[in-house]
Formats: C-alpha cells, structure tokens, sequence
C-alpha cells in the first residue's frame, strides 16, 4: 500500500498545500450550507424547482469531473476534524438567520429529529439488512414514556429521557426476539404487523388518552432556565425554538458520532456478515441471534431519544404522529439516501424533510412530489445518493495512528 | 490421536436417508479424501460436521468433546472451518473485509467499545488487518492484494475460492473442510490450488484437512487416506492406490456389472 503523498508523487501531480486542502473545504461546505439556507427562505416556489434542478446538474457535473471530485474527497479524508468542526461552526448559527421565521427553525429541528431517526434505521435496514417497517413504533415508545411520565409523576425531561431509551431498548429486543426467525419479506411482513399493532394500541387505551393523545407535556428545564423562554446570545434574542435546535444538534452530532464508530468497529462488520450471508456468517463463528438483537436494540434507542425530544418541543403527541406512513418514509430515508452510508443517510433524512415542506403550497399534491423525487434518484441512482463504500483500513494500518 | 471421530451419525430428510451410520475418523495431521459419486451425502456430511443440520442419530467427537447439535458458530468457535461447493462469500464487502471476518472467533468486542473505545477498535483492527496481510502474501500471491479493496463479487472465480480459503484459515482451525475447492478451476489454477494446500500443512504440521474433490489428481497428490462414500454410505476406506482397485468402489463410479 502507498500512502497518498507517494501516490500523487507517483502519478506526477504535486501534493496540495495544506492551506488549498482547508479552503476546499470551507468552500464546498459554506456552498452546501448556503443552498440549504437559500432553499428554505425562498418564497417563490419556482425559484425552488429551478434550485432543485440546478443542484441536480451540478452533482452529476461534479461526480463526472474526477479531478475536482477526487481533490475534494482528498481534502476531507485528511482534514476531516477541521471539517467537522467547520459545519459545527455553521450549524450554530443557523438560529440567528432564523431568528425572524421560527416555522423555518421548526423544519431543522423536524429534521434533525428525522435524521436521528434515520440513522438508527440504518444500523438495522442497512447495515444488518433487516426491512424494520415498525420504526415509527419505537420512536412512539420514547415519546409516549417520556410523556407519561413527565405528565403523570412530573418528572424531569432530563430523567424521562434516560426511561425513554431504557423502554425503547426493552421494545426493541422484545421485537428481536419474536422476529429472531424470520428474515427477509416475512421480517418485513411482522415488523409491519407490530407497526400497525402499536398504533391501534395508543389509539384505544385508556392511559395513553386514546386518540386524542397527550397534551400540555411540559417544556424541558435547566434549573430555572426553561426551553420555553427565549433564549439571549450576544445580545440577540433568538426565539425558544432555538433552545430545542442546539439541544437536537448536540444529540445528531452524538448520534452521528455512535453511528461512526459502530460502522468502523467489527459490530459493523458482523452486521454486514449478517445482511450479506447468514450461514457463511454462521460458519465463521458469528452469532447470528445476538447481532441481531444487538442491531434492534441499538436502533430503537435512536429512536427512542428522538421520541422524547419531539414530545417535549410540541408540547403534544397523538397516535397520529406515530403511524404506518412515518414508517415508510424513514425508510425511503435510508434507501434514498444510501444504505449503509452514513454520509448518505444523513443527506437522504435532509432532503426529505425540507423537500416536502417547501411545497407545501401544491397542498394534496405534496405527496406525488414525494414519489417523483424518490422514482427519479432510484432510477437514476439505484444505490442512492451516496452508494455504500468499501472499508478502508490504510489510515489504520499503515498511516500514522495512534 | 484422533481428532474427529463419528460414531454412526445419520441424518434423514423426510423418508430420504442422506447420510446412514458413518463411522469416520482422523488423526491429528492427516489429510483426508473425501470421494462419491454425486449425491452420495458428502457435502450433508460436512453439513452435518459443522452443525448446519442436526442429526437425526449419532455423535460426533472433536477433540474429546461431543459436538452433535451445537450451533454451527460455537462449533466453529471449537476450530472447525470450512469452505463451501457453490462460494459462499459476503459478496459486497471487499476481501480484506471477508477474511477480516473470518478471524471473528479470537475477538472480543461488544457494542460498547465500538461506539466509545475507538481507539482500542482500532488497535485491534490495525494487528487483524496485518494478519490478513500476511495471510494474502502466503497464499494468494501479489494480484490479490493489489485487489484487496474490491468487492469479491468482481473477483475472478480462481480468486474467491483463494479467498474462501484464507477466510477459512484466519479462523486458525484445528479442522478444514475444503468442499470441492478446484471446481470452475483451470489445470494450471489446479496446480496452485495443491500448491497451497501443501503450503498450509507446512506452516502448521498438526492442521488437519477433510477434502471433497472430483479431480483424482488432487485427491491422489495430496491426500494420506480416503474415504467412499456412495448412497449415503461409507462403502470404502484406506489409500487411493487401494481405492482405486476396490471392485466396489469402481461399481460407485461406473455402474454395477448387469
């Protein structure tokens, strides 16, 4: 194996400085964080069309010129602490351009939410390949035992959140064992028979109010300071929505980060074996049921942490939050986005859920949107946004390391 | 000593009797043939050696311990690896991924440490990802480690039973099944196929090998013993020279005389 430098040395290009590595990222990360801005404050709905396409054509021109495609790849692989720490930096100040339309800082946070979600849909669709249609399920237990609680014992949000991922795990393994046999159409098939069971469930039972849901679940507390109130940077006062945006970037970040480290681990890698060949999988030693059950516990726990948050920040839930649709459009997420691609998964999440919001004016036509755009990118990119990758382990074994 | 010993295992598939009371063995460091017509239960038989089925009757030994009815991945976790007739790879995962695979059973990990200890994953990972190195440049030569980062799905035939092969070794077994290993294999890539195997034996004398094969000249280049199966039987044991002239074994193969 030959480390980069060798290899541009190699080829004969000269390696970059570090200062062009740098400036290619904050240029192609400001780009992408302009658009997405420029998407969601744009009025006219045929300027957004038009965005859409444009950003279209230019993501095939980019993935056709390897040149600049490869310099960016580059950039990133090296530096990609500063570029993680450069989205933060812009990330934190998406309240302050928002501060004026708090509707706009109501769709970063959905999507967020949605995002948290999506990545715990991942490990299970993915990476483990099992088509888990009762997702929305496990996202409705954070929600439903936060709220319960926080309602009925006033508790904190701080402590409802530790009961709410502590239910969804118990969920979660309670549908990994029953589903521990099948695999394939017929996982599908239970995964959706528990979806629908769960709805009829909180839709009928005395304690969870019945349709009629959960109402006035208070606002999360830090000592006195509540997320309610607005919150006060550097002399800006930024609407209360923006308490919850920093609270839900903390956690995608931390989920992201989890998500990361589970793919780069042999967990990741047992979950692969699982999805591609469960005998040959078998036969090198690996136990089938318990890297199951790990993947539906893991996963419902993302769900179960953005269960509560989305409680909390409406304030109400109902079974009508937690149906058989939210399902399925999780996994159009993932699929879209691209299966086992974490990068992927987290572009897929975002461009679902600001798309349908933004044409929101079409009404009852919203949804064909939705089914264009997903037929479109699958024929088109089969493998979604961003296809899975290959593992690649020269940073670990031959790079510096650590 | 005896590593495998089985003491009249049978399995039966409705009224079919695929394998009847085998009673096999092999000694520690022996290469061992494993010969029938097609349909005689020889790939049942690693089937049932591995734990894929369960048998209906009879026991099974490895090392002094009886491993009839285990799961196939404690089973492995005993030293048995294998190899499949028709590859049975993680067709997209890269090569480096699927023997890196193969070394499951010699590592602890739980989901904790890969989500907050990465430092010490990737510590383990990095010593793996030599051992596979090392594992390429003994068996597979220099073309497959340049194609290490591909998927095996792109591989040529050749190449994934080599890296079948390697998988089945990162586990370290005490036992191999190689099944059919030189099938879609040219004579040239036959060669290096018994090339390697004799490589295997002599990084590590006390490995033993169970081996199905059609091609008699693996069998009789490399194997100490062979066994017969025919109808589920075992009808032969002993050398191949001996085999070879057995009026039974010649009846397996060509048919009784009318």
């Amino acid at each position: 194996m030959v480390d980069l430098n060798t290899k541009n040395a190699l080829i004969g290009r000269r390696p970059h400085k570090k200062i062009w590595h740098f400036l290619t990222i904050i240029i192609v990360e400001s780009f992408i964080f302009y658009f997405f801005i420029n998407f969601l404050t744009l009025k006219e709905v045929n300027y957004n069309v038009i965005l859409v396409i444009l950003s279209a054509i230019l993501f095939i021109i980019l993935q056709r010129q390897k040149k600049i495609y490869t310099t960016i790849v580059e950039s990133f692989g090296q530096y990609s602490i500063f570029s993680i720490v450069f989205i933060i930096l812009l990330l934190l100040t998406v309240p302050f351009l928002f501060r004026e339309n708090s509707y706009l800082l109501h769709i970063c946070i959905m999507c967020g939410l949605y995002l948290i979600m999506a990545m715990g849909l991942n490990i299970q669709l993915g990476s483990t390949g099992m088509v888990n249609f009762a997702f929305a399920a496990f996202f409705g237990v954070g929600a439903y035992t936060s709220a319960l609680l926080a309602v009925n014992f006033q508790l904190s949000f701080w402590i409802v959140i530790l009961a709410a991922i502590i239910m969804s795990a118990i969920f979660g393994l309670l549908i990994g064992l029953l589903t521990l046999k099948s695999t394939g159409f017929y996982y599908a098939l239970v995964t959706m028979a528990f979806q629908i069971i769960f709805h009829l469930l909180v839709n009928n039972l005395q304690f969870t109010g019945g349709s009629g849901g959960i109402s006035n679940i208070p606002f999360p507390t830090i000592g006195k300071y509540s997320f309610g109130s607005s919150l006060r940077i550097l002399g800006v006062d930024l609407p209360y929505q923006s308490n919850f945006y920093y609270l839900t970037l903390i956690i995608v970040l931390f989920s992201i980060y989890v998500a990361v480290g589970l793919y780069n681990s042999r967990s990741g890698l047992v979950w692969n074996a699982i999805r591609e060949d469960e005998i040959a999988a078998k036969c090198q030693g690996i136990n089938i049921a318990r890297g199951k059950l790990e993947a539906s516990a893991i996963g419902a726990v993302f769900g179960g942490i953005a269960g509560p948050i989305y409680a909390h920040y409406i304030s109400y839930i109902s079974p009508e939050s937690f149906t058989f649709d939210l399902s399925v459009v999780l996994i159009c997420m993932v699929i879209l986005g691209g299966l086992d691609n974490i990068l992927g998964v987290i572009l897929g999440a975002i461009i679902l859920t600001i798309i349908p919001e933004k044409f929101r004016v079409f009404a009852e036509y919203r949804m064909l949107f939705y089914g264009v755009i997903i037929i479109t990118v699958l024929v088109f990119r089969p493998e979604g946004f961003i296809p899975k990758r290959i593992r690649q382990y020269t940073s670990l074994a031959y790079g510096k390391g650590k | 000593m005896e590593i495998l010993r089985t003491e009249k295992i049978s399995i039966n598939f409705g009224g079919l009797a695929a394998v009847k009371e085998v009673d096999f063995s092999v000694k520690e460091g022996e290469i061992v043939g494993l010969i029938g017509p097609n349909g005689s239960g020889k790939t049942t038989f690693f089937n049932l050696i591995t734990g894929i089925y369960k048998p209906t009757k009879g026991n099974i030994f490895f090392g002094g311990e009886n491993i009839a009815g285990l799961p196939p991945h404690e089973i492995t976790k005993k030293g048995i690896a294998r190899t499949f007739q028709n590859i049975r790879l993680f067709w997209s995962l890269s090569a480096l991924d699927n023997v890196l695979l193969g070394m499951h059973r010699w590592q602890s990990f739980n989901w904790f440490n890969s989500m907050f200890r990465r430092n010490y994953t990737a510590q383990g990972l990095r010593k793996n990802v030599e051992e596979v190195f090392n594992l390429f440049n003994d068996f597979a030569g220099k073309e497959l480690i340049d194609r290490m980062y591909q998927k095996v799905r792109d591989l040529s035939q050749a190449d994934k039973k080599r890296v079948e092969i390697c998988r089945a070794l990162a586990s370290k077994p005490k036992l191999l099944l190689l099944d059919e290993p030189s099938a879609g294999m040219n004579p040239e890539e036959t060669i290096g196929l018994m090339e390697d195997i004799k490589k295997i034996k002599k990084k590590n004398a006390k490995i033993d090998i169970i081996i199905i094969e059609h091609d008699m000249r693996v069998i009789k280049g490399i194997t100490q013993n062979v066994v017969v199966f025919n109808y589920g039987k075992k009808i032969f044991e002993g050398t191949f020279e001996k085999a070879s002239a057995n009026k039974e074994v010649k009846e397996a193969y060509l048919g009784g005389e009318i």
